[in-house]
């Protein structure tokens, strides 16, 4: 079994280097090659422009202002006018394809990370917290997008324009380019050892962040009970020693990351002041001129200023990197529901059934076993009813026959084939299954009527009414205000009788060969349910039903009964058989 | 341009920060004019050189001096900085959750949770970043372009118009560009907010997702939102691709300037090498504060609409300070004329009923009746239009909300945990005593649950309450609302998740356990009810009948119906 409970604390240990963040987005770069060299060429004749112009003023000034040449003046000047306007172009190519490279790396991260939420299992979710999760996603792929729209391409320009500036002092002259460089290899040692520390703070300072959204998530969406209990203390200690976290971890981690900018500026000063004394001695021994100490001046701009620019990118990719760790360990996790290529046919005993468990063993995590050597088999056109205690295991039992988890030991046969052969397409189209908490997505009644559903899915109104009448569902719709037009989300906009509605509906109109519903009607008035059972009873003959119910009257048409308690399910036969078991049953231990 | 961005309310939450502010801006200037000095030692250094005077350790002393001094104070002040945001950003998320925390229910609805969490995270996060980052940069540009252009013209004032003269050109491109790319802003941020709505209900949703096997549904909207906002930052990478070759060209313009018309002046003699280097240094440190400010009009932008949306918070009326009245409860209940609308829908049409203490009544009715409603409107959750609800004959509104709640236990309908043990969870009152904790407990058939558990009661439930049963999530909260001791009890709707047999007991030890007890239940079952001392039927927010169950048999055609369809199961 998976563990898909996310780390939610490092304290550092491991950091994503550069190298490691190219190689995880080395298959989202590999369609980019060519934009990449193309802005590499642009980038080249960019800095290239840059750089050659400080080299034409120390020209300009030690051969035609030194000598009062203005024509010689104007001449290269008009040289520089050009070069300028080369610098432009590259400058628009560069940018321009460069930013279209992070961003479209950006979109298709955002893909993955997407498409792998989608492949992962309920088990994931139900490990770890939805708000942590929420937090997660939104922030760390934020902050990526931060990266690769902004600082990226600040990130790409300045390392050329820094190597290039770096080379042009050195060939210019050997030790006095050296001299001036020497301060930027300290930096970057010092660089070296703080990025640990900068590293550290700013994940702790990430988390932190996650922690108190959670934290306000959980207790504005429970607010209501904290007022009943008269508990707005709770809000407010939970809420404060999360505020009082976040902010000391986020002033650890900005004194931390703003370090580097001080320390890039005073090594651009010493490089300055080294080139300067160094220079005028030189010059004094007649080993350069003045052009070129002015020259090698502006040269020293080139290198530091991309320098400290890097220094300020430098923290946002501290950041990204964290982030993309962060993402990379989501992205790493496989789904342990997997498709597999032809499972075992069912026995003969249960060849001609629907659903069948075969030795069946489960658990949530290792300690606690929910289901034990588990064996029934549901036969086609029939209604099954699964009673029992709160806590027996009925929701992990109708779980397991639609698959949202595997069993640990033993077998669930769909049709005389392991369930784990089918595609999840097809198993979907055989199973409905109505959750015991209805979920709906932010819009009207008809979008989560037909989410999902690939045979009406591009029905209008009217059209889907007509479906809805033809199947004696039309007159559900009277529970809600504006009918298929009601606005349903989140929130508590509707009951959660409604919600209940909705998704029997949803479940029913993709018309399952196996429907289950899990207390789906809980929280619905009898006078509707009944009329929900009418709809049960019209279902196609051979639809088999699995109802999980407390309420008595919705299992007693039931042809089959089982009794799940304390991990066993034992087929009780009868609707009296199963109420004298029920009444005088053992609680779950 | 930046003035007219700053209004009033984003710079007020500086107010109490005053000292903090003057020293960051303190902080800011001071680092800023060294870093003016730094050319103009260069250049006196190269025209003392030229002249003949120059002494190398002196320059090498100021400038090492200044280097140092530009150091520490470019640290302190980004430490400042942080300190202060951070600062600020605390204070208001705790300013903002005070004043959450002194509402009532309704406003927490009104206002929805999602709208408040983002109020307390990205909205306070675009305030710290005003203040992180525009402060200090607003006046550090604004120094040092001053400052610059002072100096340009102290050293040759013609040819300092003429470089200056550039300046305009840059500041029109940014302006043009930003109003454009503000808009696209917006429009990104919406593309942002639409692709996290999908991915946060792909999360809240995923287990219907599997069951219907709907992940490509899921990854075509995903795909939309996802191109849509590639698409926008596209167009935003476009302008932007253009607005920053082309201020580096009219920099390299002015550069051209020094090249040319310095060139002439050095020949003519009017400017000497070391002014025509300042120049070049100058104009470096000039151009660069501008770009920041056109950015930082963006950043005051944000901010400023994210402080308004916490503003709106921060003004809103405290909810009235309930009453004074501290007495116990007997547990008599009025319900009297309560009509209650949510926006337009109309959720309680006059609704009126009474209970006395001891006695116990049902509520039932049809899916969307409102009767969840009304023991929201009951326990001061919602707030009535009309009608009064009323405890011993006195108005809730008189009673101390403290002493009020201590004394009603409301167990809802949705099981909802607290990130927190389950002894935490349960008495979640503070004012829950160890006997009150174990009778609770008993009461609500958790005893064996509980000793089941590795840590018994200091089992950590988790947040959704994943890892209990639908039934024992709803037992929990039965022993919380139980753990009061209360005198008055409200169901919503328990039964509907516990089995007959344990309702029956649990219903049981409540009687045994809290006599005198005021019971209102809200429920689907006839059969569980049918001893009660009173049975309202609520219909489309309106009391359709009322009374015993024999009299509604006889008096209620709808009651009736309700009867028949469970009569089935009557005879258990």
């Amino acid at each position: 079994m998976i563990n898909y409970q996310l780390k939610t604390f490092e304290k550092g240990d491991k950091t994503t280097t550069i190298g490691g963040a190219v190689k995880s987005l080395g298959p989202l770069l590999r369609d980019e090659v060519r934009p990449i060299v193309i802005s590499l060429v642009a980038v080249i004749v960019n800095s290239g422009a840059n750089l050659l112009s400080p080299f034409i003023i120390a020209y300009i000034i030690d051969k035609y202002i030194a000598t009062k040449d203005f024509h010689g003046v104007l001449m290269y000047s008009g040289i520089l006018a050009v070069i300028y306007l080369l610098g432009l172009v590259a400058a628009y190519v560069q940018t321009k394809v460069m930013g279209g490279v992070g961003r479209r790396v950006l979109f298709k991260l955002r893909n993955r990370i997407f498409t792998k939420l989608q492949e992962l299992p309920v088990a994931f979710f139900n490990a770890n917290k939805a708000g942590d999760l929420i937090s997660r996603i939104n922030s760390d792929t934020d902050k990526l997008n931060q990266f690769f729209s902004q600082a990226l391409l600040q990130f790409f320009g300045n390392i050329f324009l820094m190597f290039g500036a770096g080379a042009f002092l050195l060939l210019l002259n050997v030790r006095l380019g050296a001299a001036s460089l020497a301060p930027a290899l300290i930096v970057i040692v010092i660089t070296q050892l703080l990025s640990t520390w900068i590293n550290r703070t700013s994940r702790t300072s990430l988390q932190a962040l996650g922690g108190m959204s959670a934290e306000i998530q959980e207790s504005l969406a429970n607010f209501k009970v904290v007022v009943a209990f008269n508990r707005l203390d709770y809000f407010r200690v939970k809420f404060d020693s999360a505020n009082k976290e976040n902010y000391s971890a986020s002033v650890k981690a900005g004194v931390a990351s703003n370090i580097l900018t001080p320390i890039y500026g005073v090594a651009s000063n010493a490089a300055q002041i080294v080139m300067l004394a160094y220079g005028i001695v030189l010059i004094a021994s007649g080993n350069l001129t003045v052009g070129f100490l002015i020259g090698f001046l502006l040269y020293v701009n080139n290198f530091y200023t991309p320098l400290r620019q890097l220094a300020s990118v430098w923290s946002s990719l501290q950041l990204a990197l964290a982030s993309l760790d962060r993402i990379s360990e989501v992205l790493g996790l496989g789904s342990d529901i997997k498709v597999i290529e032809s499972g075992k046919k069912a026995p003969p005993s249960a060849a001609a059934a629907v659903l069948s468990f075969d030795r069946v063993f489960f658990s949530y995590t290792d300690d606690k076993e929910v289901l034990r050597d588990v064996s029934f088999a549901l036969e086609k056109g029939k209604t099954y009813a699964l009673v029992g205690p709160t806590g027996g295991g009925k929701t992990t039992t109708a779980s397991l026959m639609a698959r949202l988890y595997d069993p640990s030991m033993g077998t669930v046969y769909l049709g005389g084939r392991d369930i784990r052969s089918y595609e999840a397409g097809e198993r979907a189209g055989k199973i409905g299954f109505i959750l015991q908490e209805p979920f709906l997505f932010s819009g009207t009644v008809g979008e989560n009527i037909l989410y999902g559903n690939e045979e009406y899915g591009s029905y209008s109104n009217e059209k889907l009414l007509g479906v809805l009448e033809a199947r004696g569902l039309g007159g559900l719709l009277a529970r809600f205000e504006k009918g298929l037009d009601t606005n349903v989300g989140a929130s508590d906009s509707i009951s959660l009788g409604q919600k209940q509605l909705v998704a029997f509906i949803r479940a029913v109109l993709r018309a399952p060969e196996l429907l289950i519903l899990d207390e789906a009607t809980a929280n619905i008035d009898t006078v509707t349910e009944q009329l929900l059972e009418e709809i049960l009873r019209k279902l196609p003959k051979e639809t088999t039903k699995v109802i999980i119910a407390h309420r008595l009257n919705t299992i007693e048409n039931a042809d089959d009964i089982f009794f799940v308690n304390a991990g066993t399910v034992v087929h009780a036969g009868s609707f009296a058989h199963a109420l004298e078991m029920l009444m005088s049953g053992k609680r779950a231990s | 341009m930046i003035a007219e961005e700053k209004k009033p309310g984003l710079v007020s939450i500086l107010k109490p920060y005053k000292g903090l502010v003057f020293l960051l801006v303190i902080l800011t200037i001071l680092p800023s004019a060294l870093n003016l000095v730094v050319p103009k030692i260069i250049s006196n250094a190269i025209d003392d050189f030229a002249q003949g005077g120059f002494v190398l350790r002196t320059v090498v002393i100021e400038f090492s001096v200044v280097a140092i001094l530009i150091f520490i104070l470019t640290y302190l002040q980004s430490v400042a900085q942080v300190y202060a945001a951070e600062r600020v950003a605390r204070d208001l998320r705790t300013k903002v959750a005070a004043k959450i925390s002194r509402q009532d229910y309704s406003f927490i609805d009104r206002a929805t949770p999602a709208k408040l969490l983002t109020n307390l995270t990205s909205d306070v996060d675009a305030v710290k970043s005003f203040i992180a980052q525009a402060i200090s940069s607003i006046v550090s540009s604004v120094f040092l372009i001053i400052g610059a252009s002072v100096l340009l013209l102290m050293t040759d004032w013609r040819l300092a118009l003429a470089v200056l003269a550039v300046v305009p050109f840059i500041g029109a491109t940014f302006y043009f560009v930003l109003a454009k790319v503000r808009k696209l802003f917006l429009r990104a941020q919406a593309a942002i907010d639409w692709l996290n709505k999908v991915i946060n209900e792909s999360i809240l949703g995923s287990a219907l997702i599997r069951l219907v096997n709907s992940q490509a549904q899921e990854y075509g909207k995903f795909t939309k939102a996802n191109v849509e906002a590639r698409d926008i930052s596209l167009d935003i990478l476009s302008l932007f691709a253009a607005l920053v070759p082309v201020i580096t060209f009219l920099t390299n313009v002015a550069t051209l300037i020094i090249v040319v018309l310095g060139g002439h002046f050095i020949i003519a003699g009017s400017l000497s090498l070391g002014g025509f280097t300042a120049f070049n240094n100058y104009l470096a440190i000039l151009i660069f504060p501008i770009l920041i400010l056109g950015f930082m009009s963006n950043v005051i932008a944000q901010a400023d609409a994210s402080y308004a949306r916490i503003a709106d918070v921060l003004v809103s009326p405290d909810a009235k300070d309930g009453g004074t009245r501290k007495a116990a409860l007997t547990g008599a209940i009025s319900f009297r004329n309560v009509t209650l609308q949510k926006g337009e829908k109309p959720i309680l049409k006059d609704v009126s009923f009474e209970a006395k203490p001891g006695t116990r009544t049902a509520i039932i009715g049809p899916t969307a009746a409102g009767k969840t409603q009304l023991l929201y409107v009951l326990t001061g959750l919602a707030r009535p239009d009309a009608g009064a609800v009323r405890y011993d004959g006195v108005d809730i509104g008189e009673y101390d909300k403290q002493s009020l709640y201590s004394q009603i236990g409301f167990v809802f309908q949705d099981s909802i945990l607290f990130n927190l043990t389950l002894r935490e969870n349960i008495a979640f009152s503070n004012t829950v005593s160890d006997e009150g904790l174990k009778r609770a407990i008993d009461t609500a058939e958790l005893g064996d649950f509980v000793d089941a558990l590795p840590d018994r009661l200091d089992t950590v439930v988790s947040e959704r309450g994943t890892s209990l049963s639908g039934g024992q999530k709803q037992r929990v909260m039965l022993a919380r609302a139980l753990a009061l001791e209360p005198k008055i009890l409200l169901l919503d709707d328990f039964t509907a998740r516990v089995d007959v047999r344990t309702e029956r007991k649990i219903l049981k030890n409540v009687r045994d356990n809290y006599p005198g007890l005021t019971l209102i239940s809200v429920t689907q079952k006839i059969v569980s009810v049918e001893d009660y001392d009173q049975i309202v039927l609520l219909e489309d927010g309106e009391i359709i009948a009322r009374g015993t169950h024999a009299e509604l048999m006889k008096n209620s055609p709808e009651y009736v119906q309700i009867f028949d369809s469970q009569e089935s199961t009557e005879h258990l």
